[in-house]
């Protein structure tokens, strides 16, 4: 049995057949996992300084000499780390008293951090496979991004309170702004809105609730959603990054009808987060801070949209990105920024990032060449060993030697 | 998909009964079912005013016969399928037949699971056991429906 | 023949694209699943725009050329496309107070192209220049 470090399921039923470095055969892992699997020998990224390979111990402390010399230094990425990683990242930010931050900073990061804080309920994915017989997909298309969360959990499966499966014991709800591979799945659950109308669905939403017509186009079927909700046993809302982007910073419609549901009766949210251990990132810095991304140490522990990335770009005069892609990801213009900054960059695969950067140290892929921790996108904490020998550096490795050499 | 009146119209609509069965229709159905082969329909193949139907015909039910299809009718489309597992967790069979695996969600443990996952796209191992196969068959579309890709098709 | 439309296209992430992505960005297949752009059949007909053929998209961020695929479902006005470093030229760079990032929805320009789809190159180039 093998995990997949391929998206933040984690499915850890995998079969690997694996001869002379290549798959030869895989069961259970979706197309997406298999191919993360199969890409373990292609772009890998070498140890480099200013464009000339050089040895792995040269690159480690050209890149400490890059964090050293700075005076406000960001530490970037860390979706793509194991906990031990994550860490020892959050060890070096506050030695060096610099910036951490994620992705999740200018995407889901505002309702991750609310769930950790206990603001929003919350619940495993094997409580949703038990219990849940209502799933709303907001913004979030997991056929897409998250393969085998509907077999696995959300829709199809059996368990102990939904023996039926999802004919008569589960309701799927959609809703997004095109019919997305799930939305063809949950058939009349689709809700389709205006870009940007996730806001004004949510009001209609709660209106319908309190027992109001709402002010919508087809107000049956909207009243049928009340109905739906008002008699869930176990609801659950995974929100996607088409809901974190339209609502921007403003969660305060998205609290109330969180609020509104578990008046009525029980829901729970779980962010669908993209990065396998984005969750463990969150946790790590939210246990040692109080917030999930964008913290200073400069002096004690400050945090604030000003130390995001998006923001921080302006700021800052070095950078050093584990295990993300900022450059493919950032707005162009944001991406030009940060090609301007000296950078090291902390990788198992080549990128649009280390492509850029001055210094590139390349770790071993966790799940597959190194073992480790992560955090399911649900919380759940998941072990997992390797199941290849590789010559890579584990992650944390990387990140202890540069707390030494800076 | 093909339809039992496409078929019909590359008969010759005779109701000669040379086939077995008592109309073209009936035959029509057989074929689609693959209990009869167009060389059952003696007239079609030797009068060569039904060669443009023959023709048509093979050409017709060439998915059908193809190798690719099981004995179900049933067509993985490879290179659409996501290897979600929908239908592999979905299938009343492997619900039936696997309930520590797939019924739960997770890979087959039992070794009568029907459909799975492998090398990231579904496969369909002892058809005979699909709810489509044999006399007592019934229309299931449990993996039809449930796909997210339109990946599996029956004909 | 030549015109320009004005649409609002919002991203989105394909299976597809997330396993180019995996085998190699560099990769033409990866290129295929990323540099495309869903637009409304009727809407783009007179702009001479056809399906499979490259279509400039462009705003005040950026310019990418990118693989028109033509769907027959309407959707006046919008149209979809695959987030990748393609989207990410086009997206606001503008940075919300609390600092975060629209990168889901844009506005951009849409017209027919008579030059090939920007490659992966191109973009890590543009993001290099000074
Ligand atoms: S769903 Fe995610 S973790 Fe599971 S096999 Fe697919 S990519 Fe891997
Ligand atoms: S038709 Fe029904 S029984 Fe046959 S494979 Fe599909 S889901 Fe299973
Ligand atoms: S055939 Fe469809 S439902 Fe089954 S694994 Fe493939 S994509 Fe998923």
């Amino acid at each position: 049995m093998a995990f997949c470090t391929g998206c933040s399921l984690l499915c850890d039923d995998i079969e690997v057949d694996f001869q002379g470095g290549k798959i030869k055969k895989t069961m259970n892992l979706c197309r997406k996992g298999h191919a993360h699997y199969d890409s373990l020998g292609v772009d890998r990224l070498a140890p480099a300084v200013d464009g000339s390979s050089v040895g792995i111990d040269e690159a480690v402390s050209a890149a400490a000499e890059v964090l050293a010399g700075a005076e406000n230094v960001l530490l970037f990425g860390w979706g793509n780390s194991t906990l031990a990683a994550q860490g020892a990242g959050v060890k070096l930010a506050k030695k060096l008293g610099c910036v951490i931050d994620d992705p999740s900073s200018y995407s889901q990061g505002l309702i991750t951090e609310k769930i950790l804080a206990g603001d929003f309920p919350t619940c495993t994915f094997d409580d949703v496979r038990n219990f849940a017989d209502v799933s709303i997909y907001w913004g979030d298309d997991p056929s897409s991004s998250h393969p085998r969360h509907m077999s696995r959990f959300s829709y199809f499966p059996r368990g102990e309170k939904r023996q039926r499966g999802y004919e008569e014991d589960r309701e799927a709800i959609v809703i997004d702004v095109r019919k997305s591979p799930t939305a063809q799945i949950a058939a009349d659950g689709f809700f389709k809105i205006l870009p940007g109308g996730d806001g004004e669905f949510m009001e209609a939403l709660m209106a319908t609730l309190g027992g109001k017509i709402p002010k919508v186009e087809d107000k049956k079927k909207m009243l049928n959603l009340g109905t739906k909700l008002r008699k869930a046993k176990f609801g659950v809302i995974f929100t996607g990054p088409g809901l974190a982007h339209s609502l921007g910073g403003d969660l305060a419609g998205f609290a109330s009808l969180v609020g509104r549901l578990n008046e009525l009766t029980r829901f729970s949210v779980i962010p669908s987060l993209s990065d396998y251990n984005s969750r463990g990132f969150n946790q790590t810095l939210f246990d040692k801070t109080g917030h999930v991304n964008g913290v200073s140490f400069k002096n004690g522990v400050d945090h604030g949209p000003e130390f995001g990335i998006a923001k921080y770009l302006d700021a800052c005069d070095a950078v050093m990105v584990v295990g993300s892609d900022p450059a493919a990801v950032l707005p162009g213009t944001l991406a030009k920024k940060l090609a301007k900054v000296p950078m090291v960059a902390v990788n198992s695969f080549k990128n649009l990032t280390t492509d850029i950067a001055k210094v590139t140290v390349p770790t071993a892929v966790a799940g597959l060449e190194v073992g480790g921790s992560a955090l399911r996108a649900d919380g759940l904490r998941v072990e997992f060993d390797a199941f290849v020998e590789s010559d890579y550096l584990p992650d944390v490795e990387v990140v202890e030697r540069m707390m030494e050499a800076v | 998909m093909v339809s039992v009146m496409e078929i019909y119209q590359l008969l010759p609509k005779t109701n000669c009964k040379k086939c077995g069965l008592p109309t073209c229709m009936a035959f029509a159905v057989g074929l689609l079912g693959r209990e009869k082969t167009i060389e059952d329909c003696t007239p079609l193949l030797e009068e060569a005013k039904y060669e443009k139907k023959l023709e048509g015909l093979r050409e017709l039910l060439a998915p059908i016969l193809s190798a690719d299809a099981t004995e179900t009718g049933m067509i993985i489309h490879d290179e659409k399928c996501y290897g979600c597992g929908n239908c592999v967790v979905a299938c009343p069979v492997n619900v039936a037949n696997d309930p520590k695996g797939t019924a739960i969600g997770r890979g087959p443990v039992s070794g009568k699971a029907i459909l799975m996952v492998e090398d990231g796209v579904v496969k369909c191992v002892n058809v005979d056991e699909c709810r489509r196969f044999g006399p007592n068959k019934v229309l299931c579309s449990a993996c039809i429906v449930t796909c997210p890709s339109k990946a599996i098709e029956f004909i | 023949m030549a015109g320009k439309a004005e649409v609002t296209v919002i991203t989105y992430r394909g299976i597809f694209q997330e396993v180019e992505e995996a085998l190699g960005m560099y990769s033409e297949g990866y290129r295929d699943q990323s540099a495309l752009v869903v637009l409304d059949k009727g809407e783009v007909k007179e702009l001479g725009v056809e399906d499979g053929q490259p279509v400039i998209l462009e705003n005040g961020f950026g310019k990418v050329v990118v693989t028109a695929k033509l769907s027959e479902d309407p959707h006046p006005g919008v149209a979809f496309m695959p987030s990748s470093p393609w989207s990410a030229q086009l997206a606001s760079g503008e940075v919300g107070e609390d600092g975060i990032l629209d990168l889901k929805r844009f506005r951009a320009q849409v017209s027919k192209a008579n030059e090939a789809v920007t490659t992966i190159e191109e973009i890590g180039e543009r993001i290099r220049a000074a």
